[in-house]
């Protein structure tokens, strides 16, 4: 400790030399720092952004030039991409099953977490618990017995079948996030709202849900992930091709033509476009769900 | 105080529909352990405990054992050290901060087959983008996904990749909650950037670091997708994991209730893990309790 402190009020002594060697170190600590920063950025955006020049890159110079900018961008990828798949109606799958999968996770979420937030009963702490337990699972502890039932109940290759199983990756934490929203959301404006004659439903429904709205857009954002990215339960429920969605589509894409590169790259960067246009409108109800769902765990 | 009839009535069915839809699969699992069925179609055949005892006599399974707590501990060691250091980064103060943090958690954002094809597109050993550099350098490259050490490497990468970005966010939400007050001290009494990454930082981030390292642990032991987009288990099981083992026996095998089988002891080993883990490091809830 001593020996710390003796060598900075050394440093910080000599007047006129000791301040340029204190700049100079100043000038290479933000030096430093903004190459740490532009590190980041390069290991973050360019595997991404090398994914997207490659959909545009001309087919026949795909697998012969590897410079980082050119012009005019060319989309014979996506063309190809359109008029060769299914990527159309695989796009309007995954569509289906996200919206799907927003709306039945958002009603329902709802209806548990209030009631487990404003009912009195036994064992809502563990009703809170399982759900953090639930979406811990091991997916395939669902996705097998799901197979086997939807195969005795008919639901063998159906998109119905694909929206229970989203829903049961989406549930969860559905739940958690919008519990530990009413649990903070303090019960006098409903109270308030009672007392002016409203029915504890309609002081939920128009008082408690409109002031969640955060909240639900956080419950929307993370459904639409879940469901959007999934491909596990997609490619063990469902077998056609018109019935896949996009990631195992577009997997399958790799697998089935050799080289086609050109295309799968395409159908890649369509699948991140809309994350990228929702990242944008909605980054900040993203971040506050990241850190509602893990500093709560 | 009288209790609505309607969200009494609406909490138990929606409760009712979530019971059915997660722990209907969850019971119907651990049943089928218990069966022996050949096919989808074919009747199921009680067999007791067959399933369990050929699973772990099965020295394929210990295999995939080792080899997805190898990766699991690899990934989430490099994920935290990097999502540690990036975020002490991010939090300094500099120009365009706000959008450099949006960038780094990009990847996050990015559906796990996106990113399994970026990696395949730019390691690929005859037109990839790593491997135009390294000729350029007269370097040559063999194929990844030939070989145990870069096969399991890429499977690393690519996740460190893709979650280190949860570890930023979750650690700079951390930061924020240490008060600024304890560095002015440490600088008083002459601590350097380092003891006070050691002394104040580190302890700071306790609470939120036991938190992170148990959901990612949970999730890269429980990874699927991943590693079977990348390597479907190979080359030669070098990549086999559990989830990989459950479901090549009951998808590719056919063997439902081997697959079941290895699928709940795979998650009775987690839950054992995370109990004692918990007890090691228990989450410090009452703050947020209140």
């Amino acid at each position: 400790m001593t020996n710390h402190a003796e060598r900075s009020s050394i440093g910080s002594q000599p007047a006129g030399e000791g301040r340029g060697r204190k700049s100079l170190r100043k000038a290479a600590a933000k030096i430093g720092l903004y190459a740490a920063v532009l590190a980041i950025c390069v290991y973050s955006f360019f595997p991404i952004y090398w994914m997207m020049i490659s959909s545009v890159r001309p087919m026949e110079r795909l697998f012969l030039d590897s410079s980082l900018v050119f012009w005019p961008p060319d989309f014979a990828s996506y063309t190809s991409l359109f008029q060769q798949t299914n990527y159309l109606v695989n796009f309007m799958n995954s569509v289906l099953m996200a919206v799907g999968t927003i709306a039945v996770s958002l009603v329902l979420s709802a209806f548990i977490a209030y009631g487990a937030t404003r009912l009195r009963f036994r064992g809502k702490t563990t009703l809170v618990a399982s759900m953090l337990f639930a979406y811990m699972f091991p997916p395939l502890m669902l996705a097998i017995p799901m197979a086997a039932a939807f195969r005795w109940a008919g639901l063998t290759d159906s998109l119905w079948g694909l929206l229970v199983a989203h829903l049961a990756i989406s549930l969860p934490l559905a739940v958690w996030l919008l519990w530990g929203f009413f649990k903070a959301m303090p019960f006098d404006l409903e109270e308030a709202a009672m007392v002016d004659g409203c029915s504890q439903f309609e002081a939920f429904v128009k008082v408690v849900l409109p002031l969640s709205a955060p909240g639900l857009i956080t419950v929307g954002i993370f459904s639409f992930l879940l469901s959007w990215a999934d491909y596990v339960f997609a490619l063990i429920l469902i077998m056609s091709d018109q019935q896949k969605t996009l990631p195992v589509a577009l997997a399958s894409l790799l697998g089935a033509h050799d080289l086609r590169w050109g295309e799968v790259l395409a159908g890649a960067s369509l699948i991140a476009l809309p994350l990228f246009v929702i990242f944008i409108f909605c980054y900040r109800y993203f971040v506050a769900g990241l850190s509602a769902g893990a500093l709560k765990g | 105080m009288v209790q609505d009839w309607r969200i009494v009535t609406l909490f138990i069915g929606s409760i009712l529909v979530l019971g059915a839809i997660i722990g209907g699969p969850l019971v119907y699992a651990i049943m089928l352990s218990f069966y022996s069925a050949k096919s989808f179609v074919g009747e199921l055949q009680w067999v007791g405990l067959a399933n369990y005892a050929k699973a772990i006599q099965d020295p394929l399974f210990w295999h995939s054992f080792a080899n997805g707590l190898m990766i699991a501990l690899s990934a989430i060691f490099l994920q935290v050290v990097l999502g540690v250091g990036i975020a002490l980064v991010l939090n300094r103060k500099f120009f365009g901060q706000s959008v450099v943090r949006a960038v780094s958690i990009l990847p996050y954002f990015l559906p796990t087959v996106v990113a399994c094809l970026i990696a395949q597109w730019i390691l690929d050993p005859n037109y990839g983008l790593l491997k135009s550099l390294l000729s350029s350098l007269g370097i040559g490259i063999a194929d990844w996904s030939s070989h145990a050490f870069t096969a399991r490497g890429t499977i690393v990468l690519v996740s460190v990749w893709l979650w280190t970005p949860f570890v930023v966010t979750c650690v700079l939400a951390g930061l924020q909650t240490i008060p600024t007050q304890l560095y002015e001290a440490a600088r008083v009494d002459g601590a350097g950037p380092w003891r006070q990454f050691w002394h104040i930082t580190l302890p700071g981030l306790r609470s939120v670091l036991v938190v992170v390292i148990l959901l990612r642990g949970i999730w890269m032991f429980n990874k699927f997708d991943l590693i079977w987009l990348l390597t479907k288990g190979g080359p030669l099981n070098q990549t086999e994991t559990l989830p990989t083992l459950a479901y090549r026996k009951s998808f590719l095998e056919f063997n439902l209730g081997g697959g079941a089988a290895v699928a709940t002891i795979s998650f009775l080993i987690l839950a054992g893990v995370m109990l004692i883990y918990l007890r090691l490091f228990p989450i410090d809830d009452t703050k947020q309790e209140r």
